[in-house]
């Protein structure tokens, strides 16, 4: 028995690692097999449908594009300095330009910190230029350029550009993004994506349900939103 | 003899983390950025996957050959004893550039792959230890 024990428990061991790792890939968030009725489906039988996420409320107003009415309500949360979330930037553009008034986009404040050294200085400046009514040009500045700040030490300055460049007031700007105010609406938007159970970025909502990160790519996202159109019965 | 048995279970945390990250990788979550920090940046990036592996499964597989290594130096095997120290050390130096590579060139650390080298570099402690004792006696 002595001989054999070492083998037993190597294999023991073996077959535990093996089960384990098919076992997490089968239940982790995003993989294929653990979204058993795809998007493309989900019309057809709504009974299969999570029900929507309310989540507490975040900063008010909330930064939107499109109708209050859209019946396709997105929700973004994202970090400025996240990669995958600059990659979905122009995804959504797309989709807001192709659905128009049918697709309301409202993005919220999730910096990732520590992860992101920059994360938050950016929250910051987009939400300061919010308070002088430019939230999405800064956005969009932001989600373009990333690469050119993410990986500066210093990335006052090249805020500071982003501000001059789409027309602020920069003194106020300054200001404001080192104020309570901005602090508070990127803490409240953070509060909502932790009560709605957001772990990374970008995580999207459509009408309250959260879309698989691997439906994200536009040709998926837009079948998503066409499926969610249908079932409001507006396409 | 004890110290071959230590090594064995902490290379068992070793095999977790590494099955971990071999997960997160396979499944697509590495894409995402998460508050855990830098494990997108480190997973996504090109050093990630060698030969179209990914270098966590790699770490899985290396892993449970320490694991098989020091449970059969723990009954006795003197040349699992002389293999795992090799592979220890290898492990222990593979782990060194990682560090390197998140620090230097992606400039991101993922905790995950930090965790995997502060078991490898426990492992090299134990295993030479163990080398040492066994020289001794």
């Amino acid at each position: 028995m002595k001989r054999i024990l070492p083998f037993l428990i190597i294999l023991i061991v073996l077959g535990v690692a093996i089960g384990s790792g098919w076992y997490l890939t089968r239940v982790t968030p995003g993989s294929p097999s653990s979204n058993p009725a795809p998007a493309s489906q989900s019309s057809a039988n709504p009974q299969s449908r999570p029900a929507p996420i309310r989540g507490i409320p975040g900063a008010e107003p909330a930064h939107t594009l499109g109708s209050p009415n859209a019946p396709v309500q997105l929700e973004e949360f994202g970090d400025f300095q996240c990669p995958p979330c600059g990659l979905f930037h122009p995804i959504l553009e797309q989709m807001h330009a192709e659905f128009g008034d049918k697709l309301r986009v409202t993005f919220r404040e999730f910096p990732l910190v520590p992860a992101h050294q920059h994360a938050v200085a950016a929250a910051s400046s987009a939400e300061a230029a919010g308070l002088q009514g430019k939230f999405w040009e800064m956005h969009d500045l932001l989600y373009e350029h990333q690469a050119d700040w993410k990986d500066k030490m210093d990335v006052g300055p090249i805020f500071e550009g982003y501000a001059k460049q789409i027309g602020l007031d920069v003194e106020r700007w300054k200001n404001d993004a080192g104020s309570e105010q901005v602090a508070r609406r990127i803490f409240l938007d953070g509060k909502r994506g932790h009560s709605m159970g957001v772990r990374g970025t970008p995580t999207v909502f459509i009408n309250g349900r959260e879309v698989p990160f691997d439906q994200l790519p536009a040709e998926k996202l837009r079948v998503v939103i066409q499926n969610e159109l249908a079932a409001s019965g507006s396409r | 003899m004890k110290l071959y048995i230590t090594a064995a279970a902490v290379s068992l945390i070793g095999l977790a983390d590494a099955i971990y990250l071999t997960v997160e990788h396979v499944t697509g979550q590495s894409v995402r950025c998460t508050i855990v920090a830098g494990c997108s940046e480190v997973l996504s990036s090109q050093y990630a996957v060698v030969g179209g592996v990914p270098l966590a499964g790699i770490g899985a597989a290396a892993y449970f050959g320490v694991f098989s290594l020091a449970t059969l130096a723990a009954f006795g095997y003197r040349l699992a004893g002389t293999l795992l120290t090799a592979v220890v050390l290898l492990m222990f130096l593979v782990s060194l550039w990682l560090i390197y590579v998140q620090a230097f060139v992606i400039h991101a650390f993922c905790q995950f792959c930090l965790l995997s080298a502060a078991v490898t570099t426990a492992l090299t402690v134990i295993t030479l230890l163990a080398r040492r004792t066994a020289r001794l006696s």
